[in-house]
């Protein structure tokens, strides 16, 4: 297993207008793990993720995946690069239907034959979406949505995998159902998962190593389990 | 009854032409929130194209087909070089740059080839078809053009629902964002969907100048009938813009027929403001929040 970790994020200043959301973060992910990104609203952890895939450009810093620092590239060369993004509120194309979504999943990246195998894996591993290949995406409720987004997001065989709150919205079996796809996609696959989570329990729950932001800076950043039990960290950032 | 058959099928056949136009405009307004005031300044002079091509050796085919080639480019120029850095810059940029281009457009033409009203030949032959002795009211150029836009339609609905290439039109047209997320390559997507626009558009070109002549302004009053289709239609739907403008050519003829044939654009302004009052959104969209 290599020590250079699969995504490191050094220092990014971004933000929307004048004020920046993000003032000096740096993230480090190991290839195989999952980091939880976590802290209040506001704290800044969707711009991160933005911010990495190409949708708010960072005034200053790097995005290393690799060895090629993808700031300030456009969303769409960086996720060619290998960086997959799943949006808070998943971004799911209701107008296309749960196959055509994964199908252009593959489009930028894989080649024909790539095209057909990922769908195949993809079909496999998610029966559920199997089942409903030809509904139009927007018949799909909300767990299979996020299924379904998680699932296409796979579809580009990417490096890392950024989450966007995947908990939001979703009845608690849900919740659990979807950590343990990403616990999974982990442990099978050696995916390097950065996911954002308000839910910091269950997040912590699946995480190797966990981050707080608040205010736009790292306030801690260690092992799951360490901030998992640390309950002064817990009640101040996160909530329980 | 002779007169409603003549009419119908009249107003068919030019309806295609309509629907070519509507069909260009939806396929950018679709996948950009741009509309193309300079579609009929564009078909004009690709038509010019042709005429050049067709004048200078005697082949009615060769300029047909230069002519669409010639469309596919001028879109793909277009909007690589003049449209592009107004997109995401808010509506009114668009317009006045695509008014621009329209103006730009029509006063080069005149420069290159002179303002007098030239004539363009058909594709076929323009004398009445007959069955048995009932009138028809089309003629074999009136058939070829609706096989010609039909046959392209459908060709173009099968490569959206087909093809790779067609999926990611789709995807960046329904959501651009969620698309670049997942590597699509949107602005080459867009180019490819100004390139369609301008094949269609210079299809209809071709095959609506015999009847009008070949001048600067010849497709201004399409441009503004194809418009109309498309928003009958609804300006998110291609199946809407080809019933869009069948209708809109339909009614038309009989307006022209029934009531008088001067005011034809007058009636189809009329046609417009009324659904723009009763019926903005057309036929065929279903009015819907689009959030990204």
């Amino acid at each position: 297993m290599t020590d250079a970790p699969a995504l490191a994020v050094e220092d990014i200043v971004a933000g929307y207008g004048g004020v920046p959301v993000l003032d000096g973060v740096s993230v480090s992910a190991r290839p195989g793990t999952i980091t939880a990104v976590l802290g209040a609203n506001g704290a800044g952890k969707t711009t991160l993720l933005r911010a990495i895939s190409g949708f708010v450009r960072p005034r200053s810093g790097r995005v290393l995946v690799g060895d090629t620092d993808l700031a300030r590239r456009r969303p769409e060369d960086i996720a060619r690069a290998g960086v997959a993004h799943v949006p808070e509120g998943q971004g799911v194309i209701t107008e296309l239907t749960v196959e055509e979504n994964l199908r252009v999943g593959a489009l930028a990246t894989r080649d024909r034959a790539g095209r057909v195998a990922a769908l195949n894996d993809a079909y496999r591993r998610f029966p559920l979406l199997a089942e409903r290949k030809r509904r139009p995406a927007a018949t799909l409720s909300g767990g299979e949505r996020q299924i379904l987004v998680i699932a296409r997001a796979l579809m580009s065989a990417p490096r890392v995998l950024l989450l966007d709150e995947p908990s939001l919205g979703l009845a608690p079996r849900m919740v659990t159902q979807v950590m343990e796809l990403i616990r999974q996609l982990r442990d099978d696959v050696g995916l390097t998962v950065l996911l954002v989570e308000q839910n910091a329990r269950s997040a912590l729950g699946i995480a190797d190593t966990g981050l707080v932001l608040n205010l736009g800076k790292v306030v801690a950043e260690a092992e799951a389990s360490t901030l998992a039990a640390d309950v002064g960290l817990r009640r101040h950032y996160l909530g329980f | 009854m002779q007169e409603f058959l003549e009419f119908t099928l009249g107003g068919i056949a030019v309806g295609m032409i309509y629907a070519a136009v509507a069909l260009s405009l939806v396929l950018i307004w679709r996948g950009t929130r741009v509309l193309n005031y300079s579609q009929g300044g564009m078909a004009m002079f690709t038509t010019y194209i042709a005429w050049v091509v067709i004048r200078h050796t005697g082949n009615y085919w060769l300029g047909f087909v230069v002519a669409l080639a010639a469309g596919l480019v001028l879109g793909a120029v277009l909007e690589r070089t003049v449209v592009r850095p107004t997109e995401g810059k808010g509506p009114l940029n668009s317009v006045i740059v695509t008014i621009g281009l329209l103006i730009l457009i029509e006063g080069v033409a005149g420069i290159i080839f002179g303002g007098q009203y030239r004539s363009f030949p058909p594709a076929f032959s323009v004398t009445g078809l007959k069955i048995g002795s009932v009138a028809l009211g089309i003629s074999p150029t009136d058939v070829f053009t609706a096989v010609a836009v039909l046959g392209a339609a459908v060709l173009l609905a099968l490569v959206f629902r087909f093809t790779a290439v067609g999926l990611r039109l789709r995807a960046t047209a329904f959501s651009q964002n969620v698309a670049r997320l997942l590597g699509v390559r949107i602005g080459r997507v867009l180019t490819l969907g100004w390139a369609l626009a301008g094949l269609f558009g210079a299809l209809a070109g071709v095959l609506v100048t015999p009847s009008t002549f070949l001048y600067p302004n010849s497709m201004d009053a399409i441009f503004v009938l194809g418009f109309t289709a498309a928003v009958i239609g609804g300006l998110d739907s291609p199946v809407g813009a080809v019933v869009g403008g069948v209708l809109l050519g339909v009614i038309l003829s009989y307006a022209g027929g029934y009531i008088g044939s001067e005011l034809v654009l007058v009636y189809g302004l009329v046609i417009l403001a009324l659904v723009l009052m009763i019926r903005p959104e057309g036929l065929f969209s279903a009015a819907k929040t689009r959030r990204v």
